[in-house]
Order: structure tokens, then C-alpha cells, then sequence
């Protein structure tokens, strides 16, 4: 490299409580590449983008900045010194306006000392034209789609004239279309000098954007190439250590009968201006079968899970058989003695009871097969768990560790155990390998297809096509709360997928 | 693999229990040094018996306040429905047996009839607290404030009417001479017995029952355990009814103390109390954690801390209850925090809110100081305090400045 590099980082290491984030990494960035950072999750990408963005302010080892060593107190210092970040989880207050948000904290002020509202819906406006983001500055941003939201954020960073800007997962909850537009304003930042980190495991986005990428595995820096000098396949070598075998789900599984039905599936959503949240939705499911949820996010997938559980805050409309009989939840109480099981989406939020261990959390829905004169026997739901520990081969010190000290994917096996204790009959799984590293999947791939074998009915949603078209029998299509598509395995394909996931009538 | 790493934290010397346990033998040895009359050693069974009684009535009701956090909520109700459980036994006793209340003999029958529609309307009052809740939605803050100042008022007009009814002159107040009915509360030994039926029942019921299990899990996360279909609203009605029956328990016991029911004053605050001793007792306020040992032991520090400064200062136990409670919940959070490594390396005392932080705290010790000796000691302290606090923050400020760093406070809302 001939220039000197914009930011150098040496032998940055970051300890959270016992885990190493970061361990001894260094790295530069040249003015004005796009450098992708990939890794599996866990690999430490996040950590390393909030030390570069002042968000961690304690860490070991020296941050360069055009040459000069820098340590940043906060957000606000490494905004100032140019270098803004784009959260994958986004910063902004829903209540306030597009412009109040880009100028949150820095508002502009009238002689008077007052807020001068015209002059940032004036500035905003301005960059919001340059963002190719329709939006009026004083649209209230929770009226926005995630897309423009997103654009709010980069407005900021601009307005704040960012040169080194770093955007973390950017496409994930995006449309084809505002992929495209977030592609072309990326564009023209970089003609403008804007440098650019990118963290991404999407190899099409990566080699596609990036002039060098920087692969992290395990906490440790493992290697940085030029984009024209490498393959997708050789990074996606690099992030796992390993070739990745290809899950050999061989061998058709064979569907029994019919475990669920579901006719005319509507859910209203009050006070929105689409009205439902799910319209019209129909579909079986048999015994030894996986039924895949494709989507984008919004689409109304984790809503159809919830409301065949009887957890949707409004009374779904339609018909529900379970087994032939005509079911109504009201309760996932009733939907678990029907056997039913929902695997949540958001782990940590939704699934997780942090204060309890392992064990705990294993039996917690099934504890009542371990009670004898009303006390629990501690022996039989300690086999119980340890039972589950064995089956799904969950990694952990014993079933009295914290559940907290156990990774993505064996917490996931926990709350997948958790349920199967109760014995269900159809098992809800909401995009369960999010968050879960390549070696993990794997794991729960064939484990879901075991439990299919075995004769349980799986529905399941991704927001990662390649997937669904691994582990399903069947895919479902879901469009803004309507099903636009219903392909067999044989004849689904990631285009076919995509694009009736995004058959709206108006785009982005 | 070891079974260390296994049982992660569940060190014995470790606990909250353990901690407090040794705090609580501190502040005895402390006021036993300190208290010039030397009432423990001259008087230990006294002290003893005392301290026993306190913490006991306290336990009484700090225990349902317990399990109403160890569920996720709150419940700010308990020093008004102490009042009201009060306040409703003895209107009871006064309508079934008028010339019994006035003569100091009523009849056993009816005492078990007052008894029996305290707790009943405790466990109404509750339940009403669980509709609020999880039927109209109410955040368990507001439901309970509501019913704190709603009940207190609420006993005193039916006490004025009832007064004015039966007795012929209006009064703010029911007075209790049935010295059976008395015993209850000052025998000791009853309320003790009461006061450990509890704690057994609820320490088995919070560890060894599947409902116990789904109160930790509610109290963790209530979405969680929603979608695992654990019927949380139940969990919650229960909760708010151990909270208020434990109350009116305590309710009746506290009239039969004083031989007097006034809602006015009855129970004043002691939901703070109760919330003080669970917290202080390792209950967290987000919930999902707790244990009813370490509330008992909360309960037990709690009022050894007021009885010695009481006995230091040479007032009355309620004169500064208020305070002390204050001070020790302010402590133990802050302890349990700093424990749990959130406040390392933290800078207390910067910028103008530090400044401001020195001046209150240097005049609060001081006052204080004042208050237990004299007028020149209390100066001298609370010179000294604001000395030393000085002395903090420009040792904060120049080991910040030798590392490279300034004062400014980090930016951690963005993390």
C-alpha cells in the first residue's frame, strides 16, 4: 500500500467479563476504499466497528487516526473527528421528525437562543434529495419504512461531514429496490472521499462494493486481501476455519398425514393503514414435513407464527385444524397442551431467562411431569434436562451453568429442547439460526431434520433463502401480510422467492 | 468441566445472605460499643426481644412485598393496606359487638369473624390490583399508587361513620382494650410463629413448586415466559394477593399492638420499608431475583440499623426510621452494583453535579453529626466531610489527567 493508511489500528484486544471480543488485532484502512470486515458472528466485527466509533472506550492497545493516536470518550469525539457509524439495529427517536432526528443533540438555534425548525428541515431536505430519499423533513420518523430510516442515519453521518463512514449489516431488513438505492448512495459517497467500512457476511454484497476485505474468526485478525485477488469462496474458507460441508439433508422425507390446516388466516392490525397484518393466508402442514416461511422483514411472518400459537395481541380471523380438529387459541398456554411449540425469534428477548441455568430454562414448560405432591423433584427434572443435553448435543459446563455462558447455538438448542419435552406435534421454529455461527446451522439443519423424520410437522421462517431451500419440503411466500407464492422444493429457486416476496404493487 | 465453573456464582461466602449476616453482626457489635447507656449488655434478653419483635412485624409484609418483585412488579400499597386491613377488623368487631369493644371483651367468635373479612378484603384488594394489571392495563406503579393513597383515605371515612353510628361521637380512630385480642400482637411468640409459617410457606413455594419457578421466570422476562404458555396473569394475581394479605395480617397484628385504629398514621410509609428490606435482601427491583432468606436477613439488618442508631442517638426508633432507611437502600444498591463491576474505574464526583453532590452530602454529615453529639462536633464533620469529599474529586481529576484523559463524563447512552 502506497498511502499512508487512514486508520491504523495495533494490537487492539477487548475483554468483556471473562470473553475475549478482540484479541491482539491490527489492521489499516487506506482513504477513501470501501474495506468489507467479515466474519461469523461472534468473530468480533462488532466490537472492533465500536472501538473505531467510540462506542467501547476502554480497550488495550493504540487507535491511529491520519497518523495521530486517538482515544475517543465517546460517540461524540469519534463524530467529531469524522468517523460516524450506522447501526444495524438503529439509533433514531421514533417520535421526533426526520430532520429533529439528523440533528439530534446538535439542533440549530435561532438568534434567540430557539430551535430554528426551518433551517434543519431545510438542511435535512437537502440531504435527503442527495440520499434519493423522498421523505418530507418533517415526516415523524416511525412512519417511515426501514429502508428511509436508514437514510435518516446516513443523513446524519453526512451532515456531520463523516469521511470515514461504517455501516454494520446495512441490507439486512432492506427491499431489492432500496438495496439497489443504498448501493448507488454508497456510490456516490465514495466519489466524494467517503471511506467506507463495511461489515457484511453476504458474500454478492461484499465482492460486489468492496475494494479490500478483512476477515475475523475466533476474536483474532486472520487475514485482509483485495477483492480482485480473492473469491467468495476462499473468504467464506477464511470466516469458518474450515470448507463448509454441505448439509446432506439426503434422501426425501416421506409426509404423513395432515397435522394442520390453516384456511383463510387473516390478522387484524388496528390503526395502521394497511389494516391486517396477515390477509387470506392458506396452507397445510403434514407429519414428517418442514414448511419454510420466506419474507422480507415486515412481511408478517413471525405474526403468522404467533397467531397459530395463540400469542397475537388481536384474535386471528379463519380457520385453524389441528389434527382435524378445529382449534382457537387464546393462549399459548392452550397451544402448548395441544402440542404446539413456538421457537421465538429473538432469542435473548423472547426465549431466554438469563437468571436461571441451563437446566432451568430446559424444564421450565414441563415442569409439572417432575412435581410429585406439588414440590418439584429435583432429580427427575435434572434427568429431564440432562436428558435434553445429551440429545441435542447442547455444549455446556453441566445443566447448572448460567445459560448466558453458553453460545447462540447451544442456547438455541435449549429453548428447542424446552419444547420438545412437551411432546408437540408441530413445532413453530421463527428464524432460529439467527445470530447462530455457519458450524451451528449446520447442527440445527440436521437436528430439524431429524425431528421431522421422526414424525413432527415443522414450520419454519428465514430471512436467509439458501436455507430454506436447504431443510424445506415446502415454502410459503409472504408479501406485506398476503401469500404471493407457494412453491415445492423441486421448483422453488432464490429468484423465484425473491421475487414474490417483493410482488407489492408499489415499490419501496 | 469442573464443578465450580458449573455452579457458577453459588459460592457460599459470597451470597447476599452470607454478606448481610456479617453486616448485621457489625452493626450489633458497633452499637454496643458505641451506645453510651450500654443497653446490650445490660439488657440483652430486652434488646434481643425487641429487635425480634421489629423485624418480625417487618417480615410480616416485607415478605409479600418480596414476592411481588421477585414477579417483575411493585407494589406500593402495603403501608395503606396495612391502615385498611386495620381499620377494617376493627370496624368489624365494633358492628358485631359493640358493648364488647367499649367493655375490653369480645367475644372469640367475633374476633375470628374480623380476622377472617380482613384477609378477605386483602385478598379482594389484590385481586383488584391483578385487574388493573393485566386486565386494564395499568403499569403496576400506577395501580398500586393509586390504592396507597386511595385506601388510607378510604378506612378513615369508614371509621368517622362507624364511629359516629354505634358509638355516638364521630372519631378518627377505633380503640381496642380486649386484652385476648391484644395478645395476639404483643405476646411475641404468636407473630414470631405467624412470621415463620410464612417464610416457610413462601420459601417452599418460591423453591420447590412449579409456581415459584414461573414467578422467577415471569419476573425475568414475562414475554419469555408468556411464549413458553405460562399463564402469567394468574402468576401475577397471585402475587398481588400474597402482597396484600401478608399486609392485612400485619395489619390486625399492628392494631392489637397499639390498641388503637387509626388510618391516619397506621403503617405510614412501611411500604418503603418492605421494598427497602427485599431490596437490601438481594431482591432486584427488575425481578426474576430474590430469595426469602436474604429478605428475612434485609428485615433483620434493617431494623438492627435503626434500633442501634435509636440507641445511639437516644431517640425514638421512628424519629429517624425514615433517614436510615434512606442511607441503607442508597448503600446496598450501590454496593451490589459496585460489586457487579459496573462502577469500576467510575469518577463520582465531577463536574458541577459532583460539586453539588459534596455540598449536600458534606451538610447531611454534618447534620447528622450534629444530631447524635453536638453542635461543634457537627461542624467539625462536616468540615471534615467536604474536606475529604474535595480531596475525591481532585484525586479523580488528576489520575484521569496523568492517563490522558479529561473530566467529561462518557457518552454511554449510545452503546
Amino acid at each position: 500500500m502506497t498511502a499512508d493508511p487512514l486508520i491504523s489500528i495495533r494490537h487492539v484486544t477487548k475483554r468483556f467479563a471473562g470473553v475475549t471480543a478482540l484479541a491482539d488485532v491490527s489492521l489499516d484502512v487506506q482513504p477513501g476504499e470501501l474495506h468489507a470486515i467479515c466474519g461469523e458472528n461472534g468473530a468480533g466485527k462488532s466490537t472492533l466497528m465500536k472501538i473505531l466509533s467510540g462506542v467501547i472506550t476502554d480497550f488495550e492497545g493504540t487507535y491511529l487516526l491520519r497518523g495521530g493516536e486517538v482515544r475517543f470518550r465517546g460517540t461524540r469525539d469519534a463524530e467529531q473527528a469524522g468517523v460516524s457509524i450506522i447501526h444495524q439495529e438503529l439509533n433514531l427517536v421514533e417520535q421526533l421528525s426526520a430532520a429533529g432526528n439528523v440533528f439530534l443533540g446538535r439542533e440549530m438555534r435561532t438568534r434567540w437562543g430557539l430551535i430554528d425548525q426551518r433551517a434543519m428541515d431545510r438542511a435535512a431536505g437537502e440531504l435527503f434529495d442527495q440520499l434519493e430519499c423522498r421523505i418530507s423533513p418533517r415526516q415523524s420518523v416511525r412512519s417511515l419504512r426501514i429502508g428511509d430510516q436508514q437514510l435518516i442515519e446516513i443523513a446524519k453521518a453526512l451532515s456531520l461531514r463523516a469521511e470515514i463512514l461504517i455501516m454494520d449489516e446495512p441490507t439486512s431488513a432492506l427491499t431489492q429496490s432500496e438495496v439497489e438505492r443504498l448501493f448507488r448512495v454508497i456510490d456516490r459517497l465514495r466519489g466524494q472521499g467517503v471511506t467506507i467500512l463495511y461489515i457484511s457476511h453476504k458474500m454478492d454484497e461484499v465482492f460486489r462494493l468492496a475494494d479490500r476485505i478483512t476477515v475475523l474468526r475466533d476474536a483474532r485478525w486472520v487475514d485482509t486481501v483485495r477483492r480482485d485477488q480473492a473469491d467468495p469462496r476462499r473468504i467464506t474458507h477464511l470466516m469458518v476455519g474450515r470448507e463448509i460441508e454441505e448439509t446432506d439433508l439426503s434422501g426425501p422425507r416421506a409426509a404423513g398425514d395432515e397435522i394442520l390446516r390453516v384456511e383463510h388466516l387473516s390478522l387484524p392490525w388496528p390503526g395502521h393503514a394497511r389494516q391486517w397484518r396477515l390477509q387470506d393466508v392458506n396452507f397445510s402442514l403434514h407429519q414428517g414435513e418442514i414448511l419454510g416461511i420466506a419474507g422480507l422483514m415486515g412481511a408478517g411472518r413471525t405474526e403468522l407464527l404467533e397467531s397459530l400459537f395463540g400469542a397475537s395481541t388481536e384474535r386471528p380471523l379463519g380457520k385453524i385444524s389441528l389434527g382435524g380438529r378445529q382449534v382457537n387459541f387464546r393462549h399459548p398456554a392452550e397451544a402448548k397442551a395441544a402440542g404446539v411449540g413456538l421457537v421465538t425469534e429473538d432469542r435473548k428477548r423472547l426465549g431466554l431467562f438469563t437468571h436461571l441455568s441451563v437446566g432451568e430454562n430446559i424444564t421450565l414448560c414441563t415442569l409439572d411431569q417432575s412435581c410429585s405432591a406439588g414440590l418439584i423433584r429435583r432429580r427427575h427434572e435434572d434427568a429431564q434436562a440432562q436428558g435434553i443435553v445429551e440429545r441435542l448435543n447442547v455444549k455446556t459446563a453441566g445443566i447448572e451453568a448460567p445459560i448466558m455462558s453458553l453460545s447462540g447455538g447451544n442456547q438455541q438448542k435449549v429453548v428447542i429442547g424446552r419444547w420438545l419435552l412437551t411432546r408437540p406435534g408441530v413445532l413453530l421454529l421463527d428464524d432460529p439460526t439467527r445470530g447462530i455461527d455457519v458450524g451451528a446451522k449446520a447442527e440445527l439443519y440436521r437436528l430439524m431434520d431429524r425431528l421431522c423424520r421422526e414424525g413432527l410437522g415443522i414450520i419454519v421462517t428465514s430471512s436467509e433463502l439458501p436455507e430454506l431451500l436447504t431443510l424445506c419440503d415446502r415454502i410459503l411466500v409472504l408479501c406485506e401480510g398476503r401469500q404471493t407464492g407457494h412453491f415445492l422444493r423441486a421448483e422453488a429457486t432464490e429468484q423465484r422467492i425473491m421475487e414474490a416476496a417483493t410482488a407489492r404493487t408499489v415499490a419501496g | 468441566m469442573t464443578p465450580d465453573a458449573a455452579k457458577g456464582t453459588r459460592r457460599p461466602w459470597a451470597t447476599t445472605e452470607s454478606g448481610l449476616a456479617l453486616a448485621i453482626v457489625v452493626v450489633l457489635v458497633i452499637t454496643a460499643l458505641v451506645d453510651s447507656n450500654h443497653n446490650y449488655w445490660y439488657g440483652p434478653k430486652d434488646s434481643a426481644v425487641d429487635i425480634l419483635r421489629q423485624t418480625v412485624m417487618l417480615g410480616i409484609f416485607a415478605l409479600g412485598s418480596a414476592v411481588v418483585i421477585i414477579a417483575g412488579g411493585i407494589d406500593l400499597s402495603t403501608g395503606s393496606m396495612i391502615a385498611f386491613g386495620g381499620t377494617i377488623c376493627a370496624t368489624v368487631m365494633l358492628v358485631a359487638d359493640p358493648e364488647g369493644m367499649k367493655t375490653g371483651q369480645v367475644g372469640v367468635g367475633v374476633m375470628l369473624l374480623a380476622i377472617t373479612a380482613t384477609l378477605a378484603v386483602g385478598f379482594l384488594v389484590g385481586s383488584l390490583h391483578a385487574w388493573l394489571i393485566t386486565v386494564v392495563g395499568l403499569p403496576a406503579f400506577v395501580a398500586t399508587l393509586a390504592t396507597l393513597v386511595g385506601l388510607r383515605s378510604l378506612g378513615r371515612a369508614v371509621v368517622e361513620n362507624v364511629t359516629a353510628e354505634i358509638l355516638g361521637g364521630r372519631s378518627s380512630q377505633i380503640q381496642i382494650f380486649d386484652p385476648q385480642f391484644r395478645y395476639l400482637a404483643t405476646s411475641v411468640w404468636i407473630p414470631t410463629l405467624l412470621f415463620v409459617l410464612l417464610a416457610l410457606g413462601l420459601g417452599i413455594l418460591l423453591k420447590h413448586t412449579v409456581i415459584g419457578r414461573h414467578l422467577y421466570a415471569l419476573g425475568g422476562n414475562e414475554q419469555a415466559a408468556r411464549l413458553s404458555g405460562i399463564r402469567t396473569d394468574r402468576l401475577k394475581w397471585l402475587a398481588y394477593c400474597t402482597s396484600a394479605v401478608c399486609a392485612s395480617i400485619a395489619g390486625i397484628l399492628f392494631i392489637g399492638d397499639q390498641s388503637v385504629a387509626d388510618p391516619q398514621t397506621l403503617g405510614r410509609g412501611y411500604e418503603l420499608n418492605a421494598i427497602a428490606a427485599a431490596v437490601v435482601g438481594g431482591c432486584s427491583l427488575q425481578g426474576g431475583v430474590g430469595t426469602v432468606s436474604g429478605t428475612i436477613l434485609g428485615c433483620l439488618f434493617l431494623r438492627s440499623v435503626i434500633d442501634g442508631t435509636a440507641k445511639v442517638i437516644k431517640t425514638g426508633a421512628d424519629v429517624t426510621e425514615g433517614l436510615i432507611v434512606g442511607i441503607v437502600v442508597v448503600m446496598a444498591v450501590a454496593f451490589s452494583q459496585w460489586r457487579a463491576g459496573g462502577q469500576r474505574g467510575k469518577q463520582f464526583f465531577s463536574g458541577p453535579l459532583g460539586s453539588l453532590a459534596i455540598v449536600a452530602l458534606g451538610l447531611l454529615a454534618g447534620t447528622l453529626v450534629t444530631l447524635m453529639a453536638e453542635k461543634k462536633a457537627g461542624m467539625a464533620a462536616g468540615g471534615a466531610a467536604w474536606v475529604l469529599l474535595i480531596g475525591a474529586k481532585l484525586w479523580e481529576g488528576r489520575s484521569l489527567a496523568d492517563s490522558g484523559r479529561t473530566t467529561a463524563p462518557v457518552d454511554s447512552n449510545t452503546a
